[in-house]
């Protein structure tokens, strides 16, 4: 990979470019990554950065952009990005991050880097149809059924059934 | 108004199929300077057209000039007397392109030439004026931080050295007036406390500012721009308190100052007739006024009760018009206008009124107890006793409805009901009247109509009305009041009073003049002149029955026409109403905080019910200051004339008007140069919001020694020393989203330049530029950034900022930024923050492309015919450009622009020179 890159920078010298950054920019959403110039503008702007220091979306798209493929995809670092866009927003250069974060996160799953956390989020809808049978009591049924309320409320559980054998399960109907 | 000249060569006779050999530069900036210069130095003639009153354009308002840091004025005076003085430069300052028609060689250029109100041969630029003028607005040329006056120069060495008048036309309170009070001026004269002077502005046009201050129906307050705000400015209260002011506070002698000869009759001595006799008085023409009754006013006297307008008021505004030398001659009727012309009066003005009631022309209407408004308001103006019945009907929602039914409570009527045909909103009296009355008790009885007057024996028991309903809208634009079927209702009255409306007397004099069917007089509405010349008419007989300051506004006009006829000028010349109002979206009525009218003190309801004293108080004088500081100013100039009083050389002229006149050029050269961003379009950093958040322009002012601090660098909010100054770089410039992809090219260097000056203001002072690229790409420009960096000591941060944010406790404003070079995010308090706005193409230059048929790239600047061999040529021959208006440039490029476009022009002159 390490080649690769030195032979497109002989190429097209004039912006940064790796083979990943080509990658991204194939990819539905990722179109818009070459435009960035390392401004600094969406870490200024960015909430999430805001809260914690390890995530800097300048800095991520500059691990994109200079090819660091394996620690992008195998960061969780892409997957936090919350979708606010104020980052898009704000961006001079019209560089759309969420839209490439979210490039990113369809490459890093198609390769089977999913965070934990959004792995479990996910297989608890499969199993459950939706996210908070858990946290769903008897209490919250018996206050539902105060106010004049279903407290039946795993009727898309059929539905996700239905989506899991069609796509996860074989593809058949 | 604007007048027309011809173009010099028609007017010299010349053939319009000649070419031009002169040159005409759009533009007074140091690039169109130069271009003017060069031309004019090869021989051709040029005219030089800018826009504003000065030329000079940004470059005299910038501080200090990149990389070298010399003082920009120091290099543009020089400039700027060579250009005034050179004898091929013909400057035309305060104009605007209309249009342009033609080719190379043969450019016909129509010129816009904005009124100075200022003749610049008088003129010596001495500023006398400018210490006078009362009215104060931002300085545009200080990037609106300190404030100018109304009559100013934009800056000490501003070429010509001529004042300007800032005046966009006429404010809409006095558009408004019939009797054109200059309301704006006495309003602003009243906010500095100035209550004579002011007095005096509102004499200049009427002699009554306290009769008028308590019954006029202000139809300025209705038109009042403040009013598009919040409230209208109470206009009719503040000239009413000018007139207390000078009551309370002992009232100069007036002086009779009759030097003429032609005497003149005024037949009838009400609010017309006594008008246009103070109006002809004020010109020195001795006046008779002829008056029916015991006592001169009119209906001001014999029709609006007392607790409205005291006596005494009246009494003494109309002893002013005597002691000015008019004659009233009282219980003098006369019966023949011709007798007059031979008694030796030069001309006549015939404002008899309207006296005559209305009837309502319904059964019972004269039986016992049915009494017309006017005969009832004016047995008991004069004095008479007067009765009133226990149960009385006022019939009609006019002032004189309100009036009687309101003269009536306090004659004693148990129970005072108001019937009128229409609904609240119809009503035509004024506002405050109406719910004055309903205050004191009186019944409103809306969309109800009498169709029948019950009698007994001869005298009123009752009256029978009907419901109504409202229709379409009639010719007045008011909703036509319908009957509604069956509704109809009898009520128990033994007095009725009918008030709908007045007429003129059939049989009065003005018959001997051409009349309408109505006994009113046809005359023309400007002149106001009948068919008998010498004649002329005005107020109620003229109009039929309508409001005070009308027949006051008349009778100015009519004084205005007999003053002309007398003088054998001619009566219509330069007087029809073509002077341009100010439009409400050209009043700035941007950050001004809502704030209430002042209300208007009134006698209390139970000492007032019964009672004739008036009922309004008037305001004292923190309300009148207060509520005179409200006025927007919406013409900025408020004609006060002060100035003109001031100047010693007459050099100022209010009446003077724009101008249009005609060139005929050969060739042309754009230098219209450049306008910054708006970067209010960038609502996180809070420019406008956050004090201290000032913009490079505002900072360049801040920093020169003619600007509003002169050149003390302190905080605007507080007057504090700056110790840590931000500089946000590229705002509105290579910012795709905005539409500015390009970059602006200066914006780097003078930031730099403005960081480097902070530095040399206060060399303690922490002083960082937060950056994306710095480009310094012109000669000595890096040695001039390493300079700024080593020995200045300015930070440069690499990282554009998110957000400005304002620390309200520590009055910081805060930077949010993301330093590149360490990956560290961080928020920085500074004392100041400078956003450096990019540079965009000039409003203006859009219409202009049009009117060359010139195109524009996508930017919105000048296209380039090939910007490589030909980077001052438009796509239009014969059309060159310079500075700014083809891209962004610093000084010493739109000056060499300045003078390869000069070049170009002159050979397109020297040619038609040979062909000739």
């Amino acid at each position: 990979m390490a080649n690769d890159d030195v032979k497109d920078k002989q190429v097209i010298n004039h912006m940064p470019s790796s083979s990943f950054a080509k990658e991204v920019e194939q990819e539905f959403g990722g179109e818009g990554i070459m435009k960035c110039i390392q401004c600094g503008m969406c870490t200024a702007s960015c909430m999430v950065a805001s809260m914690t220091d390890r995530y800097r979306p300048r800095q991520l798209i500059q691990k994109i952009l200079i090819g660091k493929r394996e620690e992008v995809l195998t960061s969780d670092l892409p997957w936090l990005c919350m979708t606010c866009r104020l980052c898009e927003e704000r961006c001079q250069e019209d560089v759309n991050l969420s839209e490439i974060f979210h490039a990113v996160r369809e490459i890093a799953t198609r390769e089977g880097y999913v965070p934990k956390s959004f792995q479990n989020t996910v297989d608890k809808v499969l199993e459950d149809g939706w996210l908070l049978n858990d946290a769903y009591t008897d209490f919250i049924e018996d206050d539902r059924d105060d106010l004049g309320l279903d407290i039946d409320l795993d009727w898309n559980n059929e539905f996700v059934k239905r989506v899991k054998k069609r796509y996860i399960d074989g593809g058949k109907k | 108004m604007t007048t027309e000249r011809k173009p010099k060569s028609i007017a010299d006779g010349g053939h319009s199929e000649i070419k031009s050999n002169e040159a005409l530069v759009v533009g007074g900036g140091v690039a169109g300077m130069q271009a003017a210069l060069d031309i004019a130095n090869q021989g051709f003639k040029v005219t030089l057209l800018e826009k504003s009153p000065s030329i000079g354009g940004v470059m005299a308002q910038i501080d200090k000039t990149f990389p070298t840091l010399d003082c920009s004025a120091c290099i543009l005076t020089p400039k700027l007397s060579e250009v005034s003085r050179h004898p091929n430069i013909d400057l035309l300052t305060y104009s605007e392109i209309k249009s342009v028609a033609g080719a190379t060689g043969d450019f016909r250029v129509r010129v816009h030439r904005h009124s100075r109100y200022v003749d610049e041969d008088k003129c010596s630029g001495c500023g006398d004026c400018i210490a006078v003028c009362p009215v104060e607005v931002p300085n545009k040329f200080d990037g609106n931080l300190g404030f100018r006056k109304a009559i100013y120069t934009p800056f000490p060495q501003a070429t010509p050295n001529v004042v300007t008048v800032d005046k966009k036309g006429e404010p809409a309170c006095r558009a408004t007036c019939p009797a054109e009070v200059n309301a704006q001026g006495f309003v602003t004269m009243m906010r500095h406390g100035k209550f004579d002077e002011a007095l005096e502005i509102v004499r200049r046009s009427i002699p009554f500012p306290g009769v008028l201050g308590r019954v006029c129906i202000s139809f300025c307050e209705a038109e009042c721009e403040r009013g598009m705000l919040d409230e209208s400015i109470s206009i009719r209260n503040l000239h009413r308190f000018l007139a207390d002011y000078e009551r309370a506070n002992g009232a100069p002698a007036v002086e009779a100052k009759i030097d003429k000869k032609d005497r003149v009759a005024v037949i009838g001595g009400g609010p017309g007739g006594i008008s246009c006799a103070y109006h002809l008085a004020r010109r020195g023409y001795p006046v008779t006024i002829f008056e029916k009754h015991e006592k001169a006013g009119g209906m001001l006297r014999y029709s609006i009760p007392e607790y409205r307008l005291p006596r005494e008021i009246l009494d003494e505004e109309i002893q002013r018009v005597v002691d000015m030398g008019v004659k009233i001659k009282t219980k003098t009727t006369i019966s023949s206008i011709h007798d007059l012309f031979e008694k030796g009066f030069k001309a006549i003005f015939v404002a008899t009124g309207a006296w005559e009631s209305n009837r309502l022309g319904i059964h019972g209407e004269d039986s016992e107890g049915v009494v017309h408004a006017i005969k009832f308001l004016e047995n008991v103006n004069s004095g008479k006793r007067v009765s009133v019945g226990e149960q009385v009907v006022v019939v009609g929602g006019g002032d004189a409805a309100i009036d009687s039914a309101r003269v009536a409570m306090r004659l004693g009527a148990k129970e005072v009901t108001l019937v009128y045909r229409r609904s609240h909103v119809e009503i035509p009296a004024i506002p405050s009247e109406v719910e004055d009355a309903k205050e004191e008790g009186i019944k409103f009885m809306l969309l109800t109509n009498p169709v029948e007057i019950l009698t007994s024996k001869g005298h009123v028991t009752g009256v029978r009305c009907v419901r109504m309903r409202l229709g379409e809208p009639d010719h007045s634009g008011r909703r036509r009041p319908v009957p509604i079927p069956n509704s109809e209702f009898t009520m128990a009255v033994d007095e009725i009073i009918v008030a709908v409306g007045q007429s003129a007397d059939p049989r009065g004099v003005q018959n001997e003049l051409d009349c309408s069917e109505w006994a009113t007089v046809k005359a023309d509405q400007v002149t106001l002149a009948t068919n008998i010349p010498g004649v002329f008419v005005g107020g109620d007989v003229f109009t039929g029955p309508q409001t005070v300051v009308k027949a006051v506004g008349h009778g100015k006009n009519a004084a205005e026409s007999i003053d002309r006829y007398i003088q054998g000028i001619d009566l219509m010349e330069g007087r029809a109403k073509d002077r341009h109002r100010v439009q409400s979206y050209e009043v700035d009525k941007e950050n001004i905080p809502f704030e209430s009218r002042m209300t208007m003190s009134k006698q209390g309801l139970s000492s007032r019910k019964r009672a004739f004293t008036e009922v309004e108080l008037g305001f004292n004088e923190a309300a009148a200051i207060a509520e005179a500081e409200r006025c927007l100013g919406c013409a900025v100039c408020c004609e006060c004339e002060r100035c003109v009083e001031a100047c010693t050389r007459e050099a100022i002229d209010h009446s003077l008007h724009d101008e249009v006149l005609d060139l005929h050029v050969g060739a042309i050269v754009l230098a219209t140069g450049y306008k910054l961003f708006d970067v209010r379009e960038y609502p996180q950093y809070g420019y406008g919001k956050i004090p201290n958040v000032i913009t490079a322009m505002e900072y360049e002012r801040l920093m020169n020694a003619a600007g509003p601090t002169h050149g003390h660098l302190v905080r605007l909010s507080d007057g504090k020393i700056p110790h840590s100054i931000g500089f946000v770089q590229c705002v509105g410039a290579r910012d795709v989203q905005k539409g500015v992809p390009f970059c602006s090219r200066i914006c780097c260097m003078y930031g730099t330049k403005l960081a480097t000056m902070s530095k040399e203001h206060h060399p303690d002072a922490d002083v960082t530029v937060y950056y994306a690229d710095l480009r310094a790409f012109g000669k000595g420009f890096e040695e001039f950034y390493e300079m700024s960096r080593t020995r200045f000591g300015v930070n440069y941060v690499r990282g554009r900022v998110g957000e400005i944010m304002h620390d309200k406790k520590d009055d910081k404003v805060i930077v949010r930024f993301e330093d590149t070079e360490t990956g560290e995010l961080k928020n920085v308090p500074h004392d100041l923050v400078i956003i450096s706005p990019g540079v965009q193409p000039p409003e203006g230059l859009d219409d202009l492309a049009v009117e060359l048929n010139m195109s524009l790239n996508e930017e919105g600047y000048v296209s380039i015919h090939d910007a490589v061999l030909t980077p001052v040529d438009t796509d239009v021959s014969g059309v060159f450009v310079a500075g700014c208006a083809d891209g962004p440039k610093d000084i010493p490029d739109s000056v060499s622009a300045g003078s390869a476009a000069a070049m170009r022009a002159s050979i397109v002159l020297a040619k038609i020179d040979r062909e000739e």
